[in-house]
């Protein structure tokens, strides 16, 4: 019973490890440009099939080369890495294209939504024709030195959620010492905070906006690293479900709060993981009923501010 | 071209102008695929179990009832957006655009689940007013013909103004006496009353009805209809409709490729051409109407 | 002395730490064109966004004919007849010359929606009106020509009037104009005096300018106040202004040092 109830929460804050990865990735943008990249999601899938192929998995019969793989396979952390590391990658890419000329001209932001919502669908219907719909399995031996699972105070827990919810923790402390302590973060937060004074302090604006866009996709690649070792790549959609979770994640802790995003995440991964068997049908719901809850009672979020337009 | 691609093609056309309603207010909203999913639903449900509708064991529908069926959907989906609309329309755009993609996967997971909704099968045997696709064809018609119709008309309305000026600027338009919020509720409105009927022909036309109709990939698909066919005249979704619904039908071997194709559409649109194919400029010098 | 049309007590607007007003009162009397001066900063655009309801104030009141309207939105503000223009243009630059007058004649008069859709008599009269009084404006403020351009395509000039001509759209009493000669070269500048007074004249306006241009609001005004850091540190004739010594420090202190 104690059992069942410590995995159940460490399940939760697992996953809500990962929502708070893509929510915070969605936050360091919106944080810079006041708009919402939707690609997040894609970015995430992109991550998951990236660790795999980077590990030596190899293409599925229904992909564009089946039966290929890389001549021979990474450890593990290493391909997660580099995962992320090309995720954050090809999100410079996805600012290269669905932001960078709108940007130039000045449009208004609603465009944005519908540039980065076309990035991202591309880039997830593209990781379909190359891998396939099928849904991919990273091999038992992923965590070779781990065993499956841990002895936690007489309770037998999964290790790879351990691992989950440390790695997630150490990317987050990692992100906020960065955004609190050193210069690029603080110019970072700066851009962020007022742009006009930004720049007359010197610091380059547009490279701060890569920067977020780096950073954003690279959290994004790890979690979808993360959950396709921990769960499975079900389908190139399956960060398309995340990122949208992820949205509802970004208004619980309110737009633009770093700390709204951490807590919404946890939060929200406990929540579903509260959810009842019974009703695990409805547990996709969730989230955006919560959602609807939070523009109901509060719409600025947990942690959020009033936002203020200027004129 | 056969007939059943016409009808798909139509109701094409009027989910676009469904996208378009909202947006000529200056707002995304990704949502027409739900309201179109509820009111194909509600007309699944209604003329399978509602014996007063009289279908017969064959399957056939009265018209009346089918006319009725396309109210009672539009309604449905328009009560709920008004539900959702006043909660999400005070807040800024984005809101909007967040909270209806959350609509979107409420409704789906909703129809997936609901105990009368058929599951992940869906709702099948959906009785039908007429005994070809060619059928359908005039009341998808003459349901665009009505939509145009009101489009065009609110172009010479307050209310039409008043949605042009919001696009253009929100704030300036409240400054001189608009209750954007209002304006802004009720272009959501309209868009999700057309959408509802149009999923109430649509679930009669392909027979059966499941949760994959409202999906996020149909939200993709119905903007590139706008995005594509421009935004700026009630024309253009009608054209990005037509065309991007025959497109992958037409071009058979490249089905695969079909959301790639769209997503780029919406990538690469707003960008090249951020006004669309269809254009007021165009209709100009097409025809010499000032729109 | 009459009951004022506007009035503002105690008004603050914070922003996180920085206080844009502190403690604003003064009181605009029917009738009259009051000015408002002071360094870039100051608070003046924020005070005019407090009135117009596009900012919501910290603490302190706005009046209307003595009725707080502290919390209306700005479309309900301006219908009680509180119109503006905005420092930076802001027109529907998507919208023809004309157009940007007919959506803000929509309540002049109004029509139903459902006469609109069916084009029924009532709105086809309602249309007519709203035609013949936005062609009457255009004509006021020189833009007939323009009537069919988009607005997004007029030259800068013709951009103020327009937005000064959409707001008269609206039926105000009290006309707030944010910088309305900048940009302007003197002769232009004089004649945006002429035209301002000529249009309280025939509209019975209230209005409230905000100016950068000392001497153009000293010749304009009948009363102005004075603010500096946020807070109001005169009011008064334009004589009064010119002597008063915390508008010369103000001023020519920030200059010296």
């Amino acid at each position: 019973m104690i059992e069942q109830l410590l995995q159940t929460l460490l399940n939760g804050a697992a996953s809500g490890g990962v929502y708070a990865l893509v929510a915070l990735g969605y936050t360091l943008v919106f944080s810079v440009l006041g708009v919402i990249n939707f690609a997040q999601g894609a970015l995430f899938s992109l991550g998951g099939y990236l660790t795999f192929l980077l590990m030596g998995g190899r293409i599925g019969v229904n992909g564009a080369l089946p039966g290929w793989a890389l001549p021979a396979g990474l450890p593990f952390w290493l391909a997660l890495v580099l995962a992320a590391l090309g995720s954050g990658v090809v999100s410079l890419g996805v600012e290269r294209l669905a932001f960078a000329p709108l940007r130039r001209r000045g449009a208004e932001p609603l465009l944005y939504l519908i540039t980065s919502l076309g990035a991202g669908v591309a880039l997830v219907n593209l990781l379909q024709i190359l891998m396939g719909a099928e849904g991919y399995a990273f091999p038992a031996t992923t965590l070779a030195n781990l065993p499956a699972a841990l002895n936690l105070g007489g309770a037998r827990i999964r290790s790879i959620q351990v691992v989950l919810l440390a790695v997630c923790a150490l990317a987050v402390v990692a992100l906020t010492l960065w955004l609190e302590r050193s210069r690029g973060g603080k110019a970072l937060r700066a851009v962020a905070e007022d742009p006009t004074t930004a720049k007359l302090l010197g610091i380059d604006s547009d490279a701060m906006v890569r920067l977020a866009f780096l950073l954003s996709g690279a959290l994004a690649g790890l979690g979808g690293g993360l959950i396709g070792v921990s769960v499975s790549l079900a389908g190139p959609y399956f960060g398309i479900s995340y990122g949208l979770k992820g949205l509802a994640v970004l208004v619980l802790g309110g737009l633009g709060s770093v700390p709204g995003a951490i807590a919404g995440g946890l939060l929200m991964g406990l929540a579903e993981a509260l959810v009842p068997s019974a009703a695990s049908g409805w547990r996709d719901a969730l989230a955006f009923g919560i959602l609807f809850a939070v523009l109901l009672l509060r719409p600025s979020g947990l942690l959020g501010r009033r936002l203020v337009e200027k004129v | 071209m056969d007939n059943g691609l016409l009808v798909q093609m139509l109701l094409g056309a009027l989910l676009g102008v469904s996208v378009y309603l909202p947006l000529a207010a200056g707002q995304l909203s990704l949502a027409t695929p739900a309201f179109y999913a509820v009111g194909g639903t509600l007309a699944a449900l209604l003329s399978t179990r509602w014996s007063l509708l009289g279908a017969t064991p064959e399957g056939s529908l009265p018209l009346p009832s089918l006319g009725l069926e396309l109210v009672l959907g539009g309604a449905l989906a328009g009560s709920l957006a008004l539900l959702v609309g006043t909660l999400v329309l005070r807040l800024r755009g984005i809101y909007l655009a967040i909270a209806t993609i959350a609509l979107v996967e409420i409704v789906r997971v909703a129809i997936l689940n609901l105990p009368f909704t058929g599951g992940a099968v869906g709702i099948f045997g959906i009785p039908q007013p007429f005994a070809e696709a060619s059928g359908y064809l005039l009341p998808a018609l003459a349901l665009l013909a009505l939509a145009g119709w009101g489009c065009q008309r609110l172009e010479v309305m307050p209310l039409g103004r008043a949605m042009a000026a919001i696009r253009d600027d929100e704030l300036a338009a409240s400054c001189i006496g608009i209750n954007t919020t209002r304006v802004k509720l009720t272009a959501f409105v309209l868009s999700a009353v057309l959408a509802g009927s149009t999923g109430a022909l649509a679930a009669h036309f392909l027979n059966t009805w499941n949760a994959r109709q409202g999906s996020f990939d149909a939200s993709i698909t119905t903007l590139a209809f706008v995005i594509l066919g421009g935004s700026r005249t009630w024309l253009g979704p009608v054209v990005g409709g037509l065309l991007l619904t025959a497109l992958p039908e037409l071009l058979r071997p490249v089905g695969d490729v079909r959301l790639v194709l769209f997503g780029l559409v919406i990538l690469l649109g707003p960008v090249l051409a951020p006004r669309g194919l269809i254009t007021p400029a165009l209709l100009e010098r097409l025809g010499g109407r000032r729109p | 002395m009459s009951r004022p049309l506007l009035e503002v007590r105690e008004l603050t607007c914070r922003f996180g730490g920085l206080v844009a007003l502190d403690r604003v009162s003064f009181a605009v009397q029917p009738g009259e064109i009051f000015g408002l001066i002071g360094p870039n900063g100051a608070g003046k655009t924020t005070l005019f966004n407090l009135i117009s309801g596009v900012t919501p104030a910290t603490s302190g009141e706005v009046l209307w004919r003595s009725e707080p309207i502290t919390g209306l939105p700005p479309y309900r503000r301006n219908r009680l007849g509180v119109a503006r223009t905005f420092q930076n243009l802001r027109l529907f630059d998507g919208l023809s010359v004309l157009d940007n007058l007919l959506v803000a004649l929509q309540r002049q008069p109004r029509s139903s929606t459902l006469a609109g859709l069916l084009n029924g008599a009532d709105h086809r009269r309602a249309e007519q009106q709203r035609l013949e009084q936005a062609w009457q404006l255009l004509e006021e403020l020189g833009l007939t020509a323009l009537a069919e351009r988009d607005a997004g395509t007029l030259a800068y000039g013709d951009r103020r009037r327009l937005e000064i001509a959409r707001a008269l759209a609206t039926r105000p009493e009290l006309l707030l104009l944010d910088e309305p000669a900048a940009g302007m070269n003197p002769s232009e500048k004089d004649s945006l005096c002429d035209l301002i007074g000529e249009l309280r004249q025939r509209h019975q306006l209230t209005v409230m300018v905000i100016e950068h241009h000392v001497p153009l609001l000293m010749r304009l005004c009948e009363r102005m106040a004075v603010l500096d850091f946020g807070v109001r540190i005169a009011l008064g004739t334009p004589e009064q202004i010119r002597h008063d010594p915390k508008v010369i420090e103000a001023y020519l202190g920030g200059a010296v040092a």
